[in-house]
């Protein structure tokens, strides 16, 4: 049944140019961080070395505990960020896909939204976004 | 644009999963709005699984792969005969579970997420439903997930017991670490073959080299995630803590719905990828596993430890619900064994012994919850002289326990003797008689149960009051039971009919 099917497996020489951007991108990245330090002029004094040059003198620890709410929010943050991350690649094709399959692709989308509109409305009802 | 075609082709055999993808959600949204309604969302879960279950009917098998991926023609979904019949099995024991939620004292008490408990039973049913017709690493895998965490939330649903918060804190340790382990070994064998499909998978490691011991460890650790699931010998510990802590509805679904559906996959992934298809014997149904490593024997080793372990503690519990789970743990064993033959006459009894154990199983923890409902208590010394003040309940309590011992004229003789059948016609005649005598200790404590029911003085202040509810679902898993034992020509053709697993 599968005789055809020898020359479809994926190699992990296909990988390589991968690992290599990988590569590229950590070094050039920590190459700038470096580099500043290495080339840039430093003449340091007593003013320049306080956290605020101007502004508030610091009065404890910035590391503090954060209240669970705003992690909740986060999280309802990021689940209608993935929305748009869908619906712009569907948006920019949309043209090219109505020509092939009609009113079938808008629905869809519209499908999608609502499948997260239901969630939208479970978290408003359960009082996931009243802040007290 | 071919892909687009595919996918949308692939919709017209994916309703099942729709109507029970619209499940959950109605489920969801009338839960916020019709707050007071009692039995509104049970009936309406109760539609749902009816209208699936009529899509399961309807829907033909497909004739290739679903969801294609691209390369070769091989996607990530099939729906095939064997895979429909697991999903039978696991749309009924959804229903039975509904109906047993109606008459819980203790789901009806704890009022407040009523709506997420039926949702999340949904959801529940939708992961097996995925995982039992996956074909591909990465569907398996989110199917297994999508089980695992919708049973660790319903494990613990009654958190406001503390045994059942704790239930689900074990259930969600041990579950972390098993598919770990399993997504472990999934990449290892992604490495070693360079894809995900696992037919695939099969077709490499006939024609390619590889490193054995690499594949044996790869092979082993998803064998792990999914014994995890059936709660096969090593991967076992959670089973009794989960099952006694859990909500009896809950406990009675996990051992058998996600049970059936840990099956499945196991069945399916060792046997799409690791039976060698150029040597299989079709004359004689025999497989013949791909050289290297003999997958059977690690199987039949791991069936006769789950079997003993499980009958071994089993013999020593006095809560009948731990005593059940370490009895499930047993009957995975069983079950374990039919697979080790590699012969379509195992895979038979596994089906036979599925659809028999989904009706002794569900009917014992049924009548458990009833009588514990009453009694507040599950411990056996405290059924003592209850066959005189509940007749009809420890009457029906003994014909399951009777069939999960094996005995006849009830079910589960001939579940026993399929298999054990099976296991001395492809001469495993050892692991036959290992079987044998475990049924034979089983008897013991199943009749512990009986002897403390109907040969003791009572000293209980029970009272029985028998509602037609109680009575109904008694009888609609009591028959089966019995006629099952004495009649089973139907049920045998249909798992013939279903022993086939797509493309071989």
């Amino acid at each position: 049944m599968f005789n055809n099917l020898a020359e479809n497996f994926y190699m992990i020489e296909q990988y390589i140019p991968l690992i290599l951007a990988i590569l590229v991108a950590l070094l050039f990245s920590l190459f700038l961080l470096k580099a500043s330090s290495l080339f840039g002029p430093q003449k340091p004094n007593v003013e320049k070395l306080t956290t605020y040059e101007s502004g508030m003198e610091p009065i404890r620890t910035a590391r503090e505990r954060f209240s669970v709410k705003f992690y909740i929010i986060a999280m309802l943050f990021i689940i209608f960020d993935i929305e748009v991350v869908f619906l712009y690649p569907w948006a920019v094709n949309l043209k090219i896909l109505e020509d092939k399959l009609g009113f079938f692709i808008i629905a869809e989308m519209f499908v999608f939204i609502l499948i997260l509109l239901v969630g939208y409305i479970y978290l408003l009802k359960k009082g996931a976004l009243k802040w007290d | 644009m071919d892909k687009l075609g595919n996918i949308l082709h692939s919709l017209n055999f994916f309703y099942p999963e729709i109507a029970l993808t619209l499940t959950f959600f109605i489920l969801l949204l009338v839960d916020l709005f019709f707050r007071k309604s009692k039995h509104l969302l049970p009936v309406l879960s109760l539609i749902g699984y009816v209208i699936t279950g009529y899509f399961s009917f309807t829907t033909p098998n497909a004739s290739g792969f679903l969801f294609s991926t691209g390369m070769a023609n091989v996607g990530l979904y099939i729906t095939d005969s064997f895979a429909f019949y697991f999903k039978l099995i696991i749309l009924l024991s959804l229903i039975y579970t509904v109906l047993f939620s109606i008459l819980s004292k203790e789901i009806n008490e704890s009022t407040e997420n009523r709506g997420e408990y039926y949702a999340l039973l949904a959801s529940f049913g939708l992961g097996m439903f995925l995982l039992t017709s996956s074909t591909d690493l990465i569907t398996i895998y989110l199917a297994f997930e999508m089980v695992s965490l919708s049973s660790y939330i319903l494990a613990g649903f009654t958190r406001k017991v503390p045994r059942s918060a704790e239930a689900s804190l074990k259930y969600i340790i041990f579950g972390a670490v098993a598919s770990g382990v399993m997504i472990y070994g999934i990449s290892i064998l992604y490495g070693l073959t360079g894809t995900t499909n696992i037919y695939l998978i099969n077709f490499y490691l006939a024609n390619q080299n590889y490193n054995t011991l690499t594949l044996v460890i790869a092979g082993l650790m998803i064998i792990g995630g999914f014994g995890f699931k059936i709660s096969m010998a090593p991967f076992h510990f959670w089973t009794p803590d989960v099952y006694e802590g859990a909500p009896i509805t809950i406990t009675a679904v996990l051992s058998v719905a996600s049970k059936a559906a840990g099956f499945a996959i196991l069945i399916r992934f060792l046997k799409v990828a690791f039976v060698d298809y150029a040597a299989t014997n079709l004359q004689a149904s025999l497989w013949a596993i791909l050289p290297g490593f003999q997958w059977n024997d690690i199987l039949a080793v791991l069936s006769v430890l789950t079997m003993t372990l499980g009958n071994l503690a089993a013999l020593w519990q006095n809560n009948l619900k731990r005593m059940l789970a370490y009895s499930s743990i047993a009957h995975a064993g069983y079950m374990l064994s039919g697979f080790v033959i590699l012969d379509n006459q195992g895979i038979l009894a596994i089906l036979i012994y599925f659809a028999i154990y989904l009706f002794m199983n569900l009917g014992a923890f049924f009548i458990v919850m009833l009588i514990s409902d009453k009694l507040g208590s599950e411990d056996i010394d405290d059924y003592t002289g209850l066959g005189y003040k509940a007749p009809f309940l420890t009457v029906s309590l003994t014909i399951f326990l009777v069939s999960l011992t094996g005995i006849p004229p009830t079910a589960g003789f001939i579940a026993k003797l399929y298999l054990f059948a099976a296991l001395v016609n492809t001469g495993w005649l050892w692991l036959a008689l290992v079987g044998v005598v475990n049924s034979v200790i089983s008897l013991y404590y199943y009749m512990r149960v009986v002897k403390n029911m109907f040969l003791r003085e009572s000293i209980s202040t029970y009272e029985q009051k028998i509602e037609l509810g109680h009575v109904l679902i008694s009888f609609s898993l009591l028959i089966p039971t019995l006629v099952f034992g004495v009649y089973f020509k139907p049920l045998i053709e249909l798992a013939e009919k279903s022993i086939r697993i797509f493309g071989f």
